[in-house]
């Protein structure tokens, strides 16, 4: 018997790393080449009028954004407020006391599927649940449409997160006496603090960029934002309509706004990555 | 080893072990030599006692009884189930107060399944349940009414990896008081002291009490572990495997602590290393597939075990 000569081998093996690398490379190399485009076109429309003044008419030169970022800010907080405490009740749920039940099991799934669920069907659900029976739209609309897309976030995050908890943890905080709901918020919580920190920070992230939910929900408006009662201004819905628009006024300032978010964006998703590393040293 | 030498020191075994005793004969015959048990020097094979025929089928509580010694936890006719697969028959066993009672046995016999059982940490999972009796005090533990709180309390267990809490030194100590107990701060302080000191540990910690306990050794964690336990006054120690993680150095600090707790504590320590078994306690049991196949003084199950499956385990057979 011959031994085959290694040359074969080893073309395949370059051939084939040559080939993945090249695919790492093109993903790395899009996202670079948005956030260059992103921040050339749009750090020319970012001033401090942008900040700090509301948006003008078409035609008018000069104002801002200001409204917008604060409806923004204003929206994904409340779609927080509402889907923290959901979401790690139900994470929470899952990882200590589902005893992998069946409603365990049909929780995790729905779970899985509403991650996968496109959002602008979760705007037009909200739009029903809200905007219908209201008879107008509304902020509230859109702060649920966004709760509804971080719940299955925080709440799978949240799961995976307490099972990464070694059972001999909670068992040694049993055997001390402590009941169930003293282990889970007191030790378990404490020793996957920084995961759960996670898992909000990336749901934060997936929906501050989200414009189809709030299409149907919270819609725009171009005063100030005063009440989630109405329709509410945010950054999203703004760069949807600026762009489509005529006005290289107003197609600048979708730039300035889709630079500030995918920043933002990026700033939580790496301070998410930043927290995690911590945790492991 | 294993030779059968009859002038050891020994006593002869009362009964074979026997599976399927009734539950009611509680009381044993005491045999004359009940007053002096502090000279098991009798070149006896068999005591002449009515014990061996039918009336205590329990080894363990008639060799307690012998020497004299209090039993702290009885198990009776226990059996254990994870699911349908029965992990334990019908377990028979005393544990002496103030002493150290090892249980050994080849992997997968049931020495820490049983042990789970006796402050009741099985209930964690839903598929697992004990049936027959655990008595603490004479009180049956397994009953669902039996106040699980106050029972780890009593009962303390050290496990295998030491698990040290997401936080300080000191409050790792203290969580445990804080469960049990209210009191003042100065009080907490000092009471952790104590645990601390009791557990050895409070000379080398005492200046970094608000350093998480992680950062401790792993040895010192094994007895940051057992300072928690201790802090809530318990009256039994369980100990699963302490030193299965822990270096050999570290392993002699807390077997020479295990050493000076039994005189306040009644401590049961599951091990698989045999010289550790024979070195810090006073009885031992043998378990193989889920049965206690032999019960006795340490010293006479390591030098002249009456079960030949015991002899083939300790003189490495097996397991």
């Amino acid at each position: 018997m011959k031994l085959r000569p290694p040359t074969g081998r080893r073309l395949t093996n370059l051939a084939v790393s040559i080939w993945a690398g090249a695919a790492a490379l093109l993903g790395i190399l899009i996202l670079f080449w948005i956030l260059y485009v992103v921040l050339a076109r749009g750090l020319g429309a970012l001033n401090l009028a942008f900040f700090t003044q509301l948006p003008t008419p078409p035609g008018i030169m000069g104002g801002g954004l200001a409204n917008a970022i604060v409806g923004t800010l204003a929206l994904t907080a409340v779609a927080t407020v509402i889907a923290v405490p959901v979401g790690l009740m139900a994470g929470i749920y899952l990882a200590e006391f589902s005893d992998d039940s069946k409603v365990g099991d049909y929780s995790r799934f729905s779970a899985n599927v509403l991650m996968g669920m496109p959002s602008i069907i979760v705007g037009i659900f909200a739009y029903t649940l809200v905007v219908v029976p209201l008879g107008h739209f509304s902020g509230y609309a859109g702060a649920l449409a966004l709760a509804i897309l971080m719940l299955p976030v925080i709440t799978r995050t949240t799961e995976d997160m307490l099972r990464l908890v070694p059972n001999t943890l909670r068992e040694s905080a049993l055997a001390l006496g402590a009941p169930r709901w003293k282990v889970t918020l007191a030790i378990v919580f404490r020793a996957a603090k920084s995961g759960l920190i996670t898992g909000i920070l990336l749901a934060v992230a997936r929906v501050s960029g989200e414009t189809a939910p709030l299409l149907f929900t919270a819609l725009n408006s171009p005063y100030w934002f005063g009440s989630l009662n109405e329709p509410t201004p945010n950054l999203t819905v703004t760069i949807y309509n600026y762009a489509m628009s005529p006005y290289p006024d107003w197609q600048q300032k979708a730039w300035g706004a889709s630079l500030l978010i995918t920043f933002g964006v990026l700033i939580l998703t790496v301070s998410a990555r930043f927290l995690l590393r911590e945790k492991k040293v | 080893m294993s030779s059968h030498n009859l002038t050891l020191p020994l006593i002869g075994r009362l009964t074979p072990f026997r599976r399927k005793s009734n539950l009611a004969p509680r009381e044993v015959v005491r045999p004359q030599l009940q007053g002096k048990p502090a000279t098991p020097i009798q070149v006896v094979e068999k005591l002449p006692v009515a014990a061996s025929q039918d009336e205590t089928g329990i080894e363990s509580e008639a060799l307690l009884a012998r020497l004299g010694l209090t039993s702290k936890v009885a198990t009776r006719q226990l059996n254990f189930f994870y699911g349908d697969n029965q992990a334990l028959f019908d377990n028979n066993l005393d544990i002496a107060e103030h002493r150290v009672t090892a249980i050994i046995g080849p992997s997968g016999c049931g020495k820490s399944t049983h042990l789970r059982i006796y402050n009741r940490i099985y209930q964690l999972y839903r598929d697992q349940r004990a049936t027959g009796e655990v008595l603490l005090d004479g009180v049956n533990i397994i009953e669902p009414h039996y106040d699980i709180m106050e029972l780890r309390r009593k009962i303390g267990m050290i496990f295998q990896k030491p698990t040290p809490f997401p936080m300080s030194v000191f409050d790792n100590v203290a969580y445990g008081l804080k469960l049990h107990y209210s009191m003042k701060k100065g009080e907490m302080a000092d009471r952790v002291e104590e645990a601390l000191s009791r557990a050895a540990l409070w000379d080398e910690v005492k200046d970094f009490l608000h350093r998480p306990g992680t950062a401790l050794s792993g040895g010192q964690q094994q007895r940051l572990c057992i300072a928690r336990a201790l802090a809530v006054e318990p009256e039994v120690l369980l100990m699963d495997e302490p030193t299965s993680a822990i270096d050999p150095i570290a392993t002699a600090k807390i077997e020479e602590l295990i050493n000076r707790l039994k005189a306040s504590y009644s401590i049961v320590i599951v091990t698989h290393n045999m010289q550790q078994a024979a070195r810090i306690s006073d009885f031992t049991a043998f378990f193989f597939q889920g049965h206690i196949i032999e019960f006795g003084e340490t010293q006479q199950i390591f030098t002249n075990p009456s079960q030949k499956k015991t002899e083939e385990y300790i003189t490495g057979r097996f397991g």
